[in-house]
């Protein structure tokens, strides 16, 4: 019987890293694995290993996380007027460490659908199924997710292989 | 996906974000400073359990209380006389009973007893099964003498004999004083079947026409002190014919009343056994099956339109809580 203390040992990093790719912000990812847990905590009991792996379980409490700090985000962005100035330009690694320059262009012009699903299915490597139930989707709705993100990026990274 | 190179896929899994230390030990600290809540039984787990308990709990309260009832009714047939209820003319019945063992008016307890001092119209009704249509015959003849030595006589006879088969219905009139004798007597004659008695107060009615009748003749010898006139003359030969006619009916009812009426059927006939249905360790379980169907049908014909529009609102919000979703996910 897992723990909840060894699934947070063992999926700390993978939460982090869908949170990184989420919400392309590694410190509001840092705040969120945080909250994540404590919520993933209080629901432990909820929790059912016959229905899914704590992985997946704790990427669903994270992925709840993740979108309400998305509306709080846009509710405190609209409020400062701010709201639609799009992903801010930053010099320093956004997603990862090692990642090239072109790839995380590549990757911040990808809304947060597209990067959930690219850092669910290609960073944690989890299988179509898992990931739809994880996003809430049919595993159909998830392939074609996934093949528009992953279009998209090729796209992005040609065009600044052009520039 | 076939992408350019270099292979973004295998950059993206070589370069895996990892948690930083700080992050590591707030989660640390987290899981070591409170454990996980012990698993809580949840409303749904509660509902599993509880509404087939409720059912069962329903259908078992039913169940025994169908038994209940049947049991207690036979035992009260087999062990007590039936009981008397009084109505509201002052008539006491002992309700038709279809069970009531030979023991019960042989020694006397299931018949109620003629007041001494008030007039009582009183009616007995009795249905014996005897074996066969010789029996029905010497039955009825016994019948008669038994009214016959208490006094009393009978006013009518219906014999039907056929041999193997037969029945009788017999009126006898016997003293109140000894309708008990005669009941117990009468009911040794056969296996009883069933048993009446009425017994209603006359008394009340008497006394009434004695206050009418002294009224009456008060005014008589009022009548009587005037002048003899055409009118007065009238009006005491009308008096006088309204004292008569209500001490004729007072004669009538006390002559009623110092004799009882005896019925008594005799038949070679078994009693029809009871119904299937009403009888057997199924019957709740059936009757509970029953109103528990009626009950679910009922719930689905008042709630099945609610249950829809919830079903319809859970969709529809739903729906819109996943396209809010998509939009908040495109536009981040």
């Amino acid at each position: 019987v897992t723990t909840f203390g060894q699934a947070a040992e063992a999926h700390l990093d993978d939460v982090y890293a869908y949170l990184v790719y989420f919400t392309g912000d590694r410190s509001a990812a840092e705040e969120l694995t945080g909250e994540t847990f404590e919520r993933a905590l209080r629901l432990w009991h909820r929790f059912d290993p016959r229905r899914g792996s704590a992985r997946t379980w704790l990427c669903q409490v994270a992925r709840t996380a993740a979108l309400d700090h998305f509306r709080s985000e846009r509710r405190r962005a609209r409020r400062e007027e701010i709201y639609g100035r799009g992903l801010r330009e930053v010099d320093e690694p956004r997603f990862a460490e090692g990642l090239s320059p072109a790839l995380e262009r590549a990757l911040a012009r990808l809304s947060a659908g597209e990067r959930e699903v690219i850092a669910l299915r290609i960073v944690l490597d989890l299988d179509g199924p898992t990931t739809a139930r994880a996003l809430g989707i049919s595993p159909t709705a998830c392939s074609t997710r996934l093949s528009r993100a992953l279009e998209k990026l090729e796209e992005a990274l040609g065009d600044h292989v052009a520039a | 996906v076939t992408m350019s190179q270099p292979d973004p896929l295998t950059e993206l899994r070589a370069n895996r974000p990892v948690a930083p230390a700080a992050l590591r030990d707030h989660v640390r600290l987290l899981t070591a400073s409170r454990p996980a809540p012990p698993r809580r039984i949840t409303w749904r787990r509660g509902l599993l359990v509880l509404a087939p308990t409720a059912v069962a709990v329903v259908a078992l309260g039913i169940a025994v209380r169908g038994d209940g009832t049947h049991t207690r009714a036979a035992d009260q047939a087999v062990r007590e006389p039936a009981p008397l209820t009084k109505t509201p003319a002052g008539t006491v019945t002992v309700p038709f009973s279809a069970a009531t063992p030979q023991a019960a008016l042989g020694d006397r307890a299931g018949v109620p007893s003629n007041s001494g001092k008030r007039l009582q119209d009183y009616e007995a009704y009795l249905r014996l099964r005897v074996k066969d249509g010789d029996a029905v015959s010497a039955a009825t003849q016994r019948a008669i003498s038994v009214a016959r030595s208490l006094g009393g006589y009978p006013v009518s006879v219906d014999v039907a004999n056929g041999g193997r088969d037969g029945d009788a219905t017999l009126t006898l009139r016997v003293p109140v004083t000894h309708v008990q004798e005669a009941v117990a007597r009468l009911s040794a004659l056969g296996t009883i079947l069933g048993e009446r008695v009425s017994i209603q107060d006359v008394q009340g009615g008497v006394n009434a026409v004695d206050r009418q009748i002294a009224r009456l003749q008060r005014r008589l010898r009022e009548l009587r002190a005037q002048d003899p006139t055409d009118r007065v003359k009238r009006q005491i030969e009308a008096l006088t014919q309204e004292v008569q006619r209500l001490q004729r009916n007072r004669a009538a009812t006390v002559r009623q009343a110092r004799l009882a009426t005896v019925s008594v059927e005799l038949t070679t006939r078994r009693p029809e056994p009871p119904a299937k249905s009403e009888s057997g360790p199924l019957d709740g379980a059936w009757t509970a099956l029953r109103w528990i169907g009626i009950g679910a049908l009922f719930a689905l014909i008042v709630g099945g339109p609610f249950v829809v529009l919830g079903i319809l609102a859970f969709l529809a919000w739903r729906i819109a809580r996943r396209r809010a979703e998509a939009r908040l996910l495109a536009s981040s």
